[in-house]
Order: structure tokens, then sequence, then C-alpha cells
């Protein structure tokens, strides 16, 4: 990869060894296979190496603060606060278990909307389409990535909360055995809205990735299967998908990182209820919605902490599914979906 | 796919010694299953494409649901007095959300001067010095970018709030730059990517410096993506709430707070400015991405 000439440290010393400067260098004078061949100005390679250390320093204090800030929670609950019961800061009880839950609940069920539908449009968009008309698809749905979340949390808040209320919640409680979770008052703001808001907003991301994976798999490949004697959805079905699987992958680990963490929309409409959800139609809080409630409200020294430790949960939480994502696509892909993430989120 | 037992017994019992009719008769049995085969998965492959075309409609609703709902509502809003003017109390009619919008460029500004040129000297730091080191920023990026907005803004608020006992500007401008930055970075060594290293050496080789061959070679080959990529991460920044909620002194400093604020207002006014920032936040996020495709798509096509 871009391995250019190695052996050339930007020390500063090295900086009057440019050709054409007169005078011999004090690198003229080392045998040749020492000599520093590309001397940085010493103002570059500064530049370049502070650059690096205070993005290194951001990403230490980061986690150094998080770390030091949640403490005095810690040292309040215990390690337990991390998986036991309720947060009721008025009693003095701290704990994310139950926003734990919620947080793994909302991500679950937004994921069992958005990749069965992401799927299916990235299908049609990469294999089934023709050009003229998956080309304006795929831009508008990327279009949706840009909509800011707090657009999508009001939208979701003064238009579709009042459509729930009145039609969607009741009929999904009028559906045999399905009622079983869909039950209680239909009040509009609960779990399952914010599932499907979650589910909105990781729309284009799983879109995005899983289409890029689709094309991705060799021409070759399809025409072998065609040559088998296939027809058009085998080659999807058995060639296309199986190739692009570590791509999806991918794609599904990125989306519950981000749905995991998404907390402006969702504390417009869960309904901000710290307690375990007994019906996907309750309202509940996740632990980024608890974080946006309740910081205004905390005490400062001990309830500040312990929002803090929430957001070290959170944070917690999140890398660990980047970093088996990353894993993931490392193991199998390599790595040019990395690069397109870049490139389209 | 699927077996065809039927077929497979018409063609291993064929016998050289087989009389005419038997032949025909088996050369019938093979078409008709192989017939039959074909209509089964084309059949099958057909409703399974309907399916997965299905989706398409279930995706774009809600964007357009989204687009119609915001345009429709925030247009009433909308008027010069509406950008131009302070906002006024809550029940108080006659508002406008300038103070949001100043306050909102402040802040992009302040992120936009921590971010960008970090996010250049850092990618060109992973270009020139591939090594464990190069390895280990490219991985914190990569988790980095993946960090929930939120924690960067509880960061931000231990960072600066807390330390100096007032909100400000300049913390929620940190705070947006770092979240800017991983996204920058990535995308920037993407773009660098696309230069071929055999040119920087030639760069190199012609005596020029390290600096003026990241200037000359590096970074114009790598410009559409490099201007496309900021430009990307600025569109997101700009519509980041998170962030700014704990570090903006006040939700009328910022027009996503004022969002966030009024959403949740019983007032009809309130929420009718907010929907009016939303449409000229939503308005300012397209143009951002909408430039960003143009950039890349011209300045690809002239130096190609």
């Amino acid at each position: 990869m871009n391995e250019p000439i190695a052996n050339s440290p930007p020390s500063p010393a090295s900086g009057s060894a440019v050709p054409g400067e007169g005078g011999v260098s004090p690198d003229a004078r080392r045998p040749w296979h020492k000599r520093r061949l590309l001397p940085s100005s010493p103002l570059y390679a500064t530049l370049r190496w502070g650059a690096a250390g205070l993005f290194a320093a951001i990403v230490v204090g980061l986690i150094v603060s998080i770390v030091s800030q949640s403490s005095q929670a810690f040292a309040h609950s215990g390690i337990s606060f991390l998986w036991s019961g309720t947060w009721n800061p008025d009693a003095g009880d701290y704990a994310s278990g139950t926003l734990v839950v919620g947080t793994v609940i909302t991500t679950l069920v937004a994921m069992i909307i958005v990749v069965p539908v992401g799927l299916g449009v990235s299908v049609s968009l990469s294999e089934l389409m023709p050009r003229w008309l998956a080309a304006p698809l795929s831009t508008s749905i990327e279009f949706l990535a840009a909509v800011p979340s707090i657009v999508v949390g009001l939208w979701a808040l003064l238009v579709l909360s009042p459509v729930f209320a009145t039609d969607v919640e009741p009929a999904l409680e009028g559906l045999p055995v399905l009622n079983r979770i869909f039950r209680g008052p239909a009040y509009g703001p609960s779990v399952l809205l914010a599932s499907v808001v979650l589910a909105i907003m990781t729309l284009p991301t799983v879109v995005a990735l899983s289409r890029t994976a689709l094309g991705g798999v060799p021409i070759a490949d399809r025409e072998a299967a065609m040559a088998l004697g296939a027809t058009h959805w085998q080659v999807v079905r058995r060639t296309v998908l199986p190739g692009a699987r570590s791509g999806i992958a991918a794609a599904i680990t990125l989306a519950i990182g981000r749905a995991l963490g998404e907390s402006i929309a969702v504390a417009l409409v869960i309904g901000n209820r710290p307690a375990i959800p007994h019906s996907l139609l309750a309202p509940g809080a996740t632990l980024g919605s608890a974080i946006v409630n309740q910081f205004a409200e905390a005490s400062p020294g001990l309830g500040t902490s312990a929002v803090i430790a929430l957001a070290g949960v959170l944070l917690l939480l999140t890398i660990l599914v980047n970093v088996v994502g990353q894993l993931l696509v490392r193991r199998r892909g390599g790595r040019r979906l990395l690069g397109v993430r870049g490139a389209v989120v | 796919m699927s077996k065809l037992p039927s077929m497979q017994v018409a063609l291993d019992g064929a016998m050289p010694d087989m009389g005419l009719a038997e032949v025909a008769r088996r050369r019938l049995v093979v078409r008709d299953s192989a017939r039959r085969s074909i209509g089964r998965r084309r059949t099958a492959g057909r409703a399974m494409q309907v399916i997965c075309l299905l989706a398409v409609p279930i995706a774009l609703a809600p964007l357009v649901a989204l687009a119609i709902a915001t345009v429709s509502k925030g247009a009433g809003a909308l008027s010069i007095g509406f950008l131009a003017h302070a906002p006024t109390p809550e029940g108080v009619p006659g508002g406008g959300i300038s103070t949001a919008i100043v306050g909102s460029g402040e802040i992009i500004a302040y992120a936009i001067a921590l971010a960008v040129p970090l996010g250049l000297f850092i990618a060109l730091f992973l270009f020139e010095r591939p090594g464990p080191i190069a390895s280990a920023i490219r991985f914190s990026a990569d988790v980095m970018s993946g960090v929930p907005s939120i924690i960067i803004g509880i960061f931000a608020y231990a960072v600066y709030v807390e330390r100096f006992h007032h909100f400000s500007d300049v913390a929620a401008g940190f705070a947006l730059g770092v979240l800017m930055l991983p996204i920058m970075v990535r995308a920037n060594e993407e773009a660098m990517r696309t230069v071929s290293v055999d040119l920087w050496e030639a760069g190199i080789s012609l005596g020029a410096r390290r600096s003026r061959v990241a200037r000359s070679v590096v970074l114009r080959g790598a410009l559409p993506g490099v201007v496309t990529g900021n430009l990307l991460a600025l569109a997101r920044g700009v519509g980041e709430t998170a962030p700014l909620l704990f570090t903006v002194a006040s939700p009328t400093f910022a027009m996503t707070l004022l969002i966030f604020n009024d959403a949740t207002q019983p007032y009809p006014d309130a929420q009718q400015t907010a929907w009016g920032t939303a449409l000229v936040l939503l308005a300012l996020v397209l143009i951002l991405s909408v430039i960003a495709r143009t950039v890349a798509w011209t300045l690809n096509r002239k130096t190609r």
C-alpha cells in the first residue's frame, strides 16, 4: 500500500538537507543507507505530528473525562450500576439496568423493521431495477441520511405520533397473538414509535452499505450461476447475497451502533419513563433519551456524575458493537467498506 | 436447485439399443421436466422480486411524508422577519430566529476552524507515515466516528463547561469539531489514497519538500474527495443537536436546540417556529449535500 520511502524521521535537524540549499549537510556525511532522503521542513513536521498528537489527546481525553466524571456514581452505586434495577434520582437510586434494557429493545425492534426493508431496497436498487430508475431513488434515500435527526424527531412527534395514537396502535392491538406485545393504552409516544423512528434513521446506512456490497460481487460469479441455468432471482439469492454477506453484516452492525446512540429524536418520541416497558406500546426510556432528559435536572455532584456514568455505559455499548463490526469487516472483506462508509455518512 | 428424479431416471436409463420410440418418449420426459422446473423457479423468483420491490415505496414513504410536512408547515412560518428578528417570549407573537441563526453560524465556524485543518494534517500523516501509529489513529478514527454524538456533548461539557463554569459557543464548536473530525479524517484519507505513491515519489525525487509535495501533488489530486468529504461531514455537523445540548447557554442560540425546545411546547406559535426552523435547517443541509456532490462531479471531470 502506501509505503513511500522508509527511514525518514521528520526531525527538525534534517531540515537543512534539502538539495539545492548549498553547503554539505550533516546528512551527506552519513553512510548512504542511513541518509535521510526526504527531509521535512520543521514547520510541516510539527503540524503533522501535532495534529496526530492532538487527535490522540482528544480520544484519550474523551475516555478519561467520562471515566473520571462518572467515578462518583460508581462509588455510590457500586459496579452494579451497570445492570441493577431502577433509575430514580428522587430516591437516590442510580442504576442503568432498565435503561440498558430499553436501549436494547428499541434497537432490536428497529433492526427487525429495517433489516428486511433495507435489504429489499438494496437488492431492488442494485439487482432488479434499471439504472435510470435506481440512480435517482438511491440519491433520494441518501438524502434521507442528510436529514438532521432533530427534524425527523420533530416530524415523528407532531405528525407520526398522533397517527400512531389514533390508527396504528389500536390496529396492532387488534392483531391475534401479536397483541401480547402490543397492549395497553395507545398514547402515541412509545417504545414502538421510537423504534420506527430509529428504523427510518438507520435505513440509509443499511441501504448505502449493502448496495455497495452487492455491487462488489464479481460479474463472473453471476455469469457462472447463469450458465448453470439459474434464473435471475436464483442468481441474486444463491450467488450475490452470499457473496455480499460480510458487507451486509457490516452495514447492519453500523446501523445497530447508530441506533444505540441516537438520543435526541428518541427522547422526543419514547415518552421517557425509566422502567422496563411491559409492552411495545408503553412509554420507555433509553440510555440516550435518559441522558438528554435527566442532565438538565440532575443535581450537581452525584446526579450529574450518574448521568455521565450513563454516557459511559452507552460508550461501552457502542464501542463494543463497533469493534465487533470492524473485526467482522476486516476478517472477511478487507477494508474497502470502511472507506465507503467515510464517503457515505 | 431442485432435484429432478424423473429426469434423472430418463437419462440414466438411456441405452444404445433403445428403440427410436423410447428415445423420443424419454426426450419428452426430460423436456417437460425442465420446463416445469424453469416455470416453478421463475414464478418463485418473480414473487420474491415483487416483495423486494415493495420495500422501495415503504422506504421512501417516510422521506416523502417528512419532506411534505416540513415544507407545508414550515413555509407558513417563513418570512423576512422570521429570519431577521430575535425570538420573543412564549405567547408573544412576531418573534424570529435570528439569534439561533447567528449562534449556529458561530458554532459551525469554530467547529470548522478546529476540524478542517486538523483533519487534513492527520490524513497527511496517515498518507506519509504508514505504520503502527497510523494504524492506531485510523482505528480510533473509525471507532470515534461511531461514538454517539450525545457522548461527545458530555465530553465537551466535562472539558470546558464544568471547568470554566459557563456555557459557551466555543465549547459547542469544540464538540461539533470533535464530532466531524473522524469523518473528515477518513474521507480525506480515502481521497488521498486515490493519489498514486509513484506521483508522490516523483515529486520528492524532483527535490521538492514534503510539504510542497503534500500541497501540490497529494492535496491537489485528492481535492474532489477532500472537498466532498468535508462538506458532507459539515452537513452532518450542522444538523446535530446532542453535542449542543450541554454546551450552549440558551436554546435560542442554536437552530437545532430551538427546534428541540419548541417541539415540546404546547403553544401552536412555538410549534410553528419549530417547523420554520426545521425548514431552514433542512434547506441548509440539503444545499450543503448538493454542493458537495456537484463539487465532486465537476472537479472529477476537470482533473481526470
